[in-house]
């Protein structure tokens, strides 16, 4: 199937009986197409993603390796063969973000007897920020802007709300992520 | 050309186009990827609206309105598509492979080295010196590297040493990990 792909490939032009676009399988580890994912030093992690997620192409890859068990055996042997030190032809594992998953809520005074929410940490779940603030604008019908690098401030107090409608409108948001940090100084 | 390319600190900011610059575009796409003709309205539809990302060092990313990375360009230069864009419609530019033994040097952003382009796994396109080029690795199906090629393909068989192709975008570059802008 590869050898005909390549051949086809050569051509340019788009090939008749072929619908454009393509959607091509991405792998949820590395974003690399999933061919590519023994490239990758964290290849075990892309298996175990591959299994969970596309059990189908995991078989096809684990019959394939079993299939031209020549050619990957021989690759194996190279691996042995040669020195691994983190060298140039090494690609670099993407840094995963150590921080943990943590969303903060806090009150902050606002004169004398009206406050602010200040929401933190919704970054650190790959919420687009600016998305979240005009969300809670609507949600609550006040002001809502970003503030910081990953700062929300909405303007009353609606802190004991945030605790109901983050996981609802994020449900990989746990309320059990929420931390309520209390009264906070300005 | 993204190898130290982040999202957050390389970006300086986005622009809407005005109509005539995107047709100027258009134009200058089919012009440089003629086979592109009849998808062109599917990647750029005429009635949408795309913005221009400028980023350091003079590179510009053309965006559709839903903030998919399409095409990039360094200064004046030939407008190349990304690989998410590449994957989809795999046909508009000449193909050169690599050989097996090349691609995890592609990957870690290594320019195209002669060598790899005349093995055995290396098949070539014949194409004149300063081309845009796909590079697919022997044995896969996908593209693994977009490039410019810096010798003509008969100098590469004949030189066959020093850089053939050099690499503009690569898998998990910063241009690939870039998220759609919003």
């Amino acid at each position: 199937m590869a050898d005909g792909e390549a051949t086809t490939a050569l051509a340019a032009g788009p090939q008749p009986g072929v619908k454009y676009p393509l959607s091509v399988l991405y792998c949820g580890n590395c974003s690399m197409p999933i061919e590519y994912c023994e490239y990758y030093p964290e290849y075990e992690k892309c298996k175990q993603w591959l299994e969970k997620n596309l059990p189908a192409e995991f078989e096809k890859m684990v019959k394939l390796g079993e299939g031209d068990d020549g050619a990957d055996g021989g690759g194996n042997d190279d691996d042995k063969k040669r020195q691994k030190r983190g060298g140039k032809g090494m690609m670099k594992a993407k840094k995963k973000d150590d921080t943990p998953k943590q969303v903060t809520v806090s009150r902050a005074p606002r004169g004398k007897k009206k406050s602010v929410t200040v929401v933190t940490g919704l970054s650190t779940f790959g919420i687009d920020l600016k998305v979240a603030a005009k969300y809670f604008g609507t949600k609550f019908a006040c002001g809502s802007s970003v503030t910081g690098d990953d700062e929300i401030v909405i303007q009353g107090d609606v802190k004991d709300d945030l605790f109901d409608i983050i996981p609802e409108k994020w449900p990989e948001i746990d309320e059990d992520f929420i931390e309520d940090l209390g009264d906070l100084k300005r | 050309m993204f190898k130290k390319f982040d999202e957050k600190e390389s970006v300086s900011g986005t622009q809407q186009l005005k109509s005539s610059v995107q047709k100027g575009i258009r134009t200058k796409l089919l012009e440089l990827y003629p086979t592109l003709e009849s998808y062109i309205d599917v990647i750029l539809p005429k009635k949408d609206a795309f913005r221009i990302v400028k980023c350091h060092e003079h590179i510009e990313l053309l965006v559709n309105s839903a903030g998919d990375l399409l095409f990039f360009r360094q200064r004046e230069g030939p407008w190349m598509p990304t690989l998410r864009l590449l994957h989809k419609y795999p046909f508009f530019l000449p193909v050169e492979q690599v050989d097996k033994g090349a691609i995890r040097f592609v990957l870690s952003g290594a320019n195209i080295m002669c060598p790899g382009l005349t093995s055995p796994g290396a098949k070539m396109t014949t194409v004149p010196k300063g081309t845009v080029v796909a590079i697919m690795a022997e044995g896969k199906q996908h593209a693994i590297a977009v490039g410019i090629t810096s010798l003509s393909t008969d100098d590469i068989s004949k030189i066959n040493k020093g850089v053939g192709v050099e690499n503009c975008h690569y898998l998990n570059d910063g241009l690939w990990q870039m998220k759609p802008v919003k």
